[in-house]
């Protein structure tokens, strides 16, 4: 079976055949827009027999549609000599003379183009189709013969870092970077062009750690130059003392993004899109979302809205010196997500809760409102208008005030999988209006996360501090005691991850617990 | 046609025009693909063709011998949900 499909196919392929196939895909096969369905309701049934089920087929010379299993269709190609027919549930094309599905080149690629384009007026997007090498990359496959095998229990992408010294909290950041999917994906395809001169870009420094994590070593990674680099470009994490996470990822993010800069899509003109708002780094991909700030002016009740992107939520807790929203009574809130709220345990919904709530703004906050043109009392809102792909929220457990600094230890449970669908600015918008949002069936649940990073401070009785990484591949702990002897102990479980592999909620937490 | 294939063809007819179709088309195949569905009955496939071998098989055969057990394979849940899908959609679009 040649590419070249079959004689026969050559045949059909006279005057107007590409424009006449293109208007059968778009009208009987991938139906997109709601005129070319209703069409496609009411005449694809069988010519012969009425029926819509067994598989029906379309004759590409003529208009006619018959069934396959009942032979309808052959029947009519058989006495028209109309020699080739498509399947309408799949777009395959079929020649009644070579009796089989043919694939012709020219034919398949019109097919993809409308199915594209099918997709596109859905509202889906692009979905994932097959790789297909081009010749290039068979090239390299032949030359290169040697295959790595990734099997469902193998430990491949686990490994240790050591602890360089307090260090622990770049570890656990790495750790969740590495299992990060998309991140993973786009260095372990070497999506990375590099445009710096010296040796200090960081994303090249990162693609050679996955290198390093993949390449099934056991033995412990030591990520000096990793650390060499960060000090260099964010002098404030140099020096030995304990960091915070949370900053170190924030951080890590924006060295990661300012040195991305080759790798930023180009336009249909081929000029770099360098639009400090719109940039296309895999960073900004992953984990850019937008949050929608509404003030609302409580005299005339205008809405003035702002949206700023954001890597990471920072969530208030129960314990801090400013007052937290109460637990919503009833129902409604404690099943969310499947937290638990056994004795009265805060979940990390309430604080999402907290976070999105509407905020009074009080009289010595006046806002000047372009509506009514003066100084008034107003109220504010956060809601997520974008949703990033991985969602980073941050716990704020250190508590500055003018008196002291502290750290809140409450507890606070976190779901598996959580929704967000309650916190977006669309959902916000509908309850105002008093419409009760129906859980909207998305194509692709857009707003659902499931965990798999949680990166955890865990304390030691003897005084140091470490900090632990929990991946759902694999739990890693690094521990440091004491300064002065550097322990690293690497404990690799492995469960695996069901959960599909985008929209991933990466919860940055400092938990401090004494062991 | 029959009472019953009426009602088939214009509860078909329903869906194609709301869009539903391709909806429930796309999460039963997510669905399929995550129970592990499409890879068992791949590795059918292949046994079927290495059976008759690479030059004898058609289509016709590999349809007549995948068919009985992709529907025989297909999990409970998965059935169900479709079906509840179709029956929310129907309650909603109710002028049938």
């Amino acid at each position: 079976m040649s590419p070249a499909g079959c004689a026969h196919v050559n045949a059909y392929k006279v005057d107007n055949w590409r424009q006449n196939l293109r208007v059968i895909y778009q009208c009987f096969v991938w139906s997109g827009s709601a005129e070319t369905r209703r069409r496609k309701a009411k005449s694809c049934i069988c010519h012969m027999c009425g029926a819509h089920l067994n598989r029906l087929h379309s004759c590409l010379s003529c208009v006619f549609f018959g069934c396959f299993t009942k032979k309808h269709i052959h029947e009519h190609a058989k006495n028209k000599r109309h020699n080739l027919a498509i399947d309408l549930l799949y777009g395959g094309i079929y020649c009644f003379v070579c009796q089989d599905y043919i694939y012709d080149k020219e034919m398949e690629q019109i097919a993809k183009e409308e199915q594209r384009k099918a997709w596109k007026l859905q509202g889906v997007g692009e979905k994932y189709s097959t790789w297909e090498p081009t010749k290039r990359e068979l090239e390299l496959l032949r030359h290169n013969p040697k295959r790595r095998k990734i099997t469902t229990n193998c430990t491949i992408g686990l490994r240790g870092l050591i602890n360089l010294g307090n260090t622990c909290f770049m570890n656990c950041i790495v750790q969740a970077l590495t299992h990060t999917p998309l991140l993973r994906d786009f260095f372990l395809s070497d999506r990375h062009k590099c445009e710096m001169q010296s040796n200090s870009c960081l994303v090249c420094e990162m693609s050679q750690l996955f290198q390093e994590f993949y390449s099934g070593h056991r033995w412990p990674h030591i990520p000096f130059r990793l650390l060499h680099l960060v000090w260099t470009h964010a002098r404030h994490l140099a020096g030995y003392e304990q960091q915070d996470a949370h900053e170190f990822l924030i951080a890590a993010l924006d060295v990661l993004h300012r040195h991305c800069k080759g790798d930023t899509t180009r336009d249909d003109n081929g000029k770099k899109a360098n639009n400090p708002n719109h940039c296309s780094c895999i960073i900004d991909q992953i984990f850019t979302g937008g949050l929608q700030s509404d003030v609302t002016c409580q005299v005339c009740h205008g809405v003035s809205t702002t949206i700023d992107p954001f890597w990471d939520i920072s969530l208030d807790l129960p314990g801090s010196s400013t007052p937290f929203w109460p637990l919503s009574p009833g129902g409604d809130g404690s099943t969310v997500n499947g937290e638990s709220h056994l004795s009265g345990a805060t979940t990390l919904t309430d604080c999402l809760r907290r976070f999105t709530r509407p905020e009074h703004l009080g009289s010595s906050a006046k806002i000047k409102c372009g509506g009514c043109h003066s100084y008034q009392e107003s109220t504010k809102q956060l809601t997520m208008k974008k949703l990033p792909i991985v969602a980073c929220f941050h716990l704020k457990r250190f508590e500055h005030s003018a008196k002291l600094r502290r750290k809140i230890t409450t507890y606070v449970s976190f779901p598996l999988e959580l929704d967000m669908t309650p916190f977006i600015a669309s959902s916000k918008e509908s309850r105002m209006n008093g419409q009760y949002q129906q859980t909207v069936e998305v194509l692709n649940n857009d707003n659902k996360y499931s965990l798999f990073n949680s990166p955890r401070s865990l304390s030691v009785c003897c005084g140091g501090v470490g900090i632990l990484c929990l991946t759902l591949h694999g739990l890693c702990l690094c521990v440091s005691c004491g300064g002065a002897d550097i322990i690293c102990l690497t404990v690799c479980v492995l469960w695996w991850s069901r959960y599909s592999l985008f929209n991933c909620l990466c919860v940055v937490v400092e938990q401090v617990f004494s062991v | 046609m029959s009472k019953d294939s009426q009602m088939r063809a214009a509860i078909n007819q329903k869906l194609i025009e709301m869009g539903e179709r391709d909806r429930l088309k796309e999460l039963l195949r997510a669905k399929l693909v995550e129970c592990g569905w499409k890879d068992q009955l791949k590795a059918h496939c292949k046994d079927v063709i290495r059976e008759k071998g690479l030059e004898h098989i058609t289509v016709e055969d590999l349809v007549a011998e995948i068919t009985p057990k992709g529907r025989a394979l297909v999990p409970d849940s998965v059935k169900k949900e479709l079906l509840q899908r179709i029956k929310t959609f129907l309650a909603q679009h109710s002028t049938l």
